[in-house]
């Protein structure tokens, strides 16, 4: 059997999942914020108390330690070698109190332009050592065009320190302040993150289970634990792409449409387009600074179940601060799902409770009750409604770079919305009436992120470049780089790529994947060409592994998607 | 975190599947370095520097500017049409105050596309800067508009869009035409009886370098731009006077046409011509939008520059300061004087022919302007080329007077009568186009 878990800010979800009956236990707890092991271990309890005889194949985590790690500035000091070619002056893109440039540097092609300045480096490597640097980062411009610079770099500390993050392995996309921001906080929330995974580790040995672990990433897809150990920085923000995994997982989506996971602190928006979730090409900010995470395309609202009511002059006003919980369950502050078990047909906890919350708010006690409520979930519902469709359009804006694409370039228009979280019943009636579309709330809309992480299969990114020129190509995301003849071409750059590819995840994973899961993002093949003669050609093929439902799970799991 | 002085709008449109041939300079992969270095130094995840995508620029845009024979169909392709719906994007961030500035980082370029076209010229088939201010002028009332056009070739398709226009500012500093094409845009070019001075010329010397580039700038286009006082100034930002360019011979460097432009201060930069696509295009396109954004550039410096070798001589210094001198008067008195002045009757005729080297197609072409004291005149051309003959243009400009109005009418009803191929008549007046 397959057991999910999100440890989420407000609530821990787990499930397990059996290939044939679907959800066998659910549950949903307090997650103790100082204490997220213990939250694991409550939820684990609490499982098998709902099901005996149980054995778990696979441990699938989503966890905000990391991204609290950071929030919270609970971060590990990192010694940050940057050495940078012609551009935007690297000092702009200091991070953390050991930050220092190295000179040397690449152009665009990965060509050196001027060598690393190595007994300078060494000096560096030495002094932070000295000050008592554990982990360090090393970051070169142009590093996924040739990583000479960061290996150089790296070499110099090799077993020196207990972690070293090469910029170039975090991804091949091109964004040296990104790469440096990336490596900064990989490396940084690096201590606390492993010592975590051997803690979770050591708790599943307790209850006597041996699963393999996975852990979430942001972009729906899971990382071997081993993979963990390497990139921390990737288990940032899973969280809300374990909802729309959940969704997926539970509903078959065929077109554009919305997905909302109201939760207790935030509501999180996810979009389909034509049945596929969108990727964020974005990717994570972490303290107003963009890294190379990539995530799901998810917007988080500051409005939830617990977010504050209050009512002044007249002015409704909701969240974005959290209290809670909602009176209905013994808070004793009103909150917007307070206001949402007043008006609705079905009941949460002590509605009495709720009344007597929305009542203290209403200022002018002649008005009814029902009307003041039914206001603030109105007022909560044009939030939702004005953030969603800002959303859509700033999706609709993007960027793009042929005119095959600026002509086949389709709006997304939502036609459905699939509202999952603990108030999604109560809401979703007026959910449906403000954005005027069908809105459906799944079985186990509850706990669907939990199901999301438990069902969640390994993504993956990687691009090939050839220059034939040079007769070189590399694969920066695998640590590979090759010879390669004046013939090599771009399908045969398509075919080396998706088997690379396939034996890694084989390897890593165990997963027998289907070449055709494998699929190329964008590729092009560019003449090089000096004065008027063709002298090479300039090969790029980009492919990924989307994220999806592990093989033969879907047909347990999934709702029949009417209302 | 840097800090931007100008909010800044670029529009990157690198056409990754149009070329006109396989190793034409104007090919795929022009931007694709240009790409990977802005990609590369974060440029968009600066706060107020921020990627659009481009409109699509439409029919009735195209025909507002210019008259196509035998259609605009013909002559454009899709990539054209994204080309300028880039620069018309750029124009609405700005006048919609999105933007302090915008720049039109989009191929194929334009500024060799003169007011008829027959077909492609200088690897120009539309003129995508005058398509975005004729769109300026008809969807945001601007009246007074200044061109300074930083391409290496001499920009005679803008030059002869505005060559009757009193309200456009055309300068261009370029490669002397006695060395390079397309063989025009000497100092005696002025403009038309009825904008004399409006258009200015500075052709320089092959090999100069950032100083008298700077120079120009300093001593002839601020200066006449101080005086004629623009509603909006535009770069034509054509890049190959780069020392490395393949198909020219000037000196100038990243730094300097990021020097120049934070000189300029355009509101409007839109990308020409440059097609050394690995040495220079990265590192001047990322100057260019770091100096619009009003950021430190110092550090962005081709790996091979060494200004000491581009250094000018005294001699070189001294002619380029007398082309100056010829150009700074051209505009504050031009000379009244025009010995190729011809009239036939109330117009005032010029005999035209015009090569379209990228197409291949000769026009031969008779120009008559109305000679008019209340407004620049009706516009009537007698077009024919080697693709299509016998063809008529007509034009009311905006702003013209009511009898040149009517004459442009009856000059259209007359032409419908004659046994002309195809009549195109734009009517700027009323925002019509006839055929």
């Amino acid at each position: 059997m397959l057991f999910g878990i999100d440890v989420g800010g407000t609530h821990t979800d787990a499930v397990l999942i059996d290939k044939e009956k679907g959800v066998r236990a659910y549950t949903k707890i307090p997650t103790m914020t100082n204490d997220l092991l213990g939250s694991i271990r409550a939820a684990i309890k609490e499982i098998l108390s709902q099901e005996k005889n149980v054995k778990i194949e696979r441990f699938n985590l989503s966890t905000t330690l990391c991204t609290n790690a950071i929030v919270q500035d609970m971060l590990e000091p990192v010694g940050m070698l940057v050495s940078a070619g012609p551009g935007i002056h690297p000092e702009n893109f200091r991070i953390g109190e050991y930050y220092e440039i190295i000179p040397g540097g690449l152009d665009h092609r990965g060509t050196e332009i001027s060598p690393l300045d190595l007994d300078y480096a060494k000096e560096i490597v030495n002094r932070f050592l000295k000050q008592g640097i554990e982990v360090f980062s090393v970051v070169s411009k142009f590093s996924p065009r040739n990583p000479a610079h960061e290996e150089q770099l790296a070499s110099l500390i090799k077993d020196r320190a207990k972690f070293i993050t090469k910029g170039y392995k975090l991804s091949a996309q091109l964004n040296f302040p990104r790469r440096i921001a990336t490596a900064y906080y990989n490396s940084a929330v690096w201590p606390i993150f492993v010592n975590f995974l051997d803690s979770v580790e050591d708790c599943l040995k307790e209850f006597n289970f041996a699963p393999k672990i996975n852990i979430l990433k942001a972009d729906g897809g899971t990382m071997t634990i081993a993979g963990a150990r390497m990139y921390p920085v990737e288990s940032i923000f899973s969280g809300p792409a374990a909802s729309v995994m959940g969704i997926i997982a539970l509903c078959d989506i065929k077109e554009d449409a919305i997905v909302m996971d109201v939760g207790g602190t935030t509501t999180d928006i996810g979009i389909f387009a034509s049945g596929d979730p969108l990727i964020e090409p974005e990717n994570v900010r972490l303290k107003e600074r963009p890294t190379l995470v990539r995530a799901m395309k998810v917007k988080s609202i500051g409005l939830g179940g617990d977010s504050m009511v209050s009512i002044k002059n007249n002015c409704i006003n909701i969240g974005p601060k959290r209290v809670g919980p909602c009176m209905a369950v013994g808070g004793d502050t009103p909150t917007f799902l307070d206001a949402l078990n007043i008006i609705s047909q079905e009941c949460y906890g002590d509605k009495e409770a709720s009344l007597r919350g929305i009542a203290q708010l209403n200022e002018n006690l002649s008005c009814v009750l029902d009307k003041t409520a039914s206001e603030i979930v109105e007022q909560g519902c044009k939030i939702l409604k004005k953030e969603v469709t800002d959303f859509i359009d700033e999706i609709n804006e993007r960027p793009i770079y042929t005119i095959h694409e600026m002509l086949e370039f389709r709006k997304i228009e939502p036609k459905k919305i699939y509202l999952m979280g603990g108030p999604a019943k109560l809401l979703a009636p007026y959910v449906e009436r403000e954005f005027g579309l069908p809105v459906i709330v799944p079985d186990f809309f509850e706990v669907a992120n939990a199901i999301g992480a438990a069902l969640a299969r390994p993504t993956m990114q990687a691009e090939l470049l050839a220059d034939t020129e040079k007769g070189i190509i590399t694969i920066p995301e695998l640590g590979i780089t090759d010879k390669i003849s004046k013939h090599y071409n771009l399908k045969v750059a398509r075919e080396e790529l998706k088997a690379k590819m396939e034996d890694y995840i084989k390897r890593e994973f165990s997963w027998n994947l289907d070449i055709k899961d494998i699929e190329v993002i964008e590729e092009s093949s560019m003449n090089m060409v000096k004065d008027v003669f063709t002298v090479g050609k300039d090969i790029r093929v980009k492919c990924q592994i989307k994220p999806g439902i592990s093989e033969g799970y879907e047909k347990g799991v999934r709702c029949i998607c009417n209302r | 975190m840097q800090q931007v002085k100008n909010r800044l709008g670029v529009i990157f449109f690198p056409a990754f599947d149009w070329a006109i041939s396989p190793t034409h300079p104007e090919r795929e992969e022009r931007l694709l370095y240009t790409m990977d270095q802005l990609k590369e130094e974060g440029i968009f995840d600066i706060p107020g520097i921020t990627e659009y995508k481009p409109d699509v620029a439409t029919i009735d845009d195209v025909e507002r500017v210019h008259f196509c024979f035998p259609d605009v169909k013909s002559n454009v392709t899709d990539s054209h049409l994204i080309s300028a719906g880039g620069t018309i994007k750029a124009a609405r961030l700005i006048m919609e105050k999105d933007e302090d500035k915008a720049f039109a980082l989009v191929r194929p370029p334009g500024h060799h596309a003169m007011k008829v076209v027959h077909g492609g010229r200088g690897f120009c088939n539309i003129n995508i800067e005058a398509i975005m201010i004729e769109y300026l002028r008809d969807n945001y009332g601007i009246k007074k508009v200044a061109i300074v056009d930083t391409d290496c070739h001499h920009g005679d398709g803008s030059q002869d869009i505005y060559w009757h226009d009193p309200d456009t500012l055309y300068i261009s500093i370029h490669q002397d035409g006695r060395t390079l094409y397309p063989g025009s845009g000497f100092t005696h070019e002025i403009g038309g009886p009825k904008a004399k001075g409006k258009t200015i010329n500075i052709p320089l010397p092959p090999n100069t370098s950032d100083e008298g580039f700077l120079y120009a700038l300093e001593h002839v286009v601020l200066p006449i731009l101080e005086d004629f006082k623009p509603e909006i100034v535009v770069n034509s930002a054509g890049q190959d006077n780069h020392y490395t360019d393949p198909i020219t011979n000037m000196n100038f460097s990243a730094t300097g046409y990021a020097t120049l432009n934070k000189m300029l201060d355009p509101d409007l930069v839109v990308l020409e011509g440059g097609y050394s696509i690995q040495g220079a295009l990265p590192y001047v396109n990322l100057g260019i939008v770091l100096a619009l954004a009003g950021l430190d550039y110092s550090y962005v410096k081709e790996p091979d520059y060494d200004p000491a070798k581009f250094k000018m001589d005294t001699k070189t210094m001294d002619y380029i300061k007398r082309i100056c001198e010829t150009a700074y008067n051209n505009y504050f008195s031009p000379p009244q004087s025009d010995i190729t002045l011809e009239k036939d009757g109330d117009w005032i005729v010029r005999d035209k022919e015009i090569f379209y080297d990228t197409s291949y197609i000769v026009e031969k072409q008779k120009e008559y302007l109305y000679d008019c004291n209340q407004c620049r005149g009706v516009l009537k051309i007698e077009t024919s080329s080697t693709r299509v003959t016998n063809c008529i243009a007509i034009e009311a400009p905006l702003n013209c007077c009511e009898r040149c109005l009517n004459i442009a009418y009856m000059e259209y009803e007359k032409a419908k009568k004659r046994a002309y191929s195809h009549i195109q008549f734009i009517d700027r007046v009323n925002k019509k186009v006839l055929k």
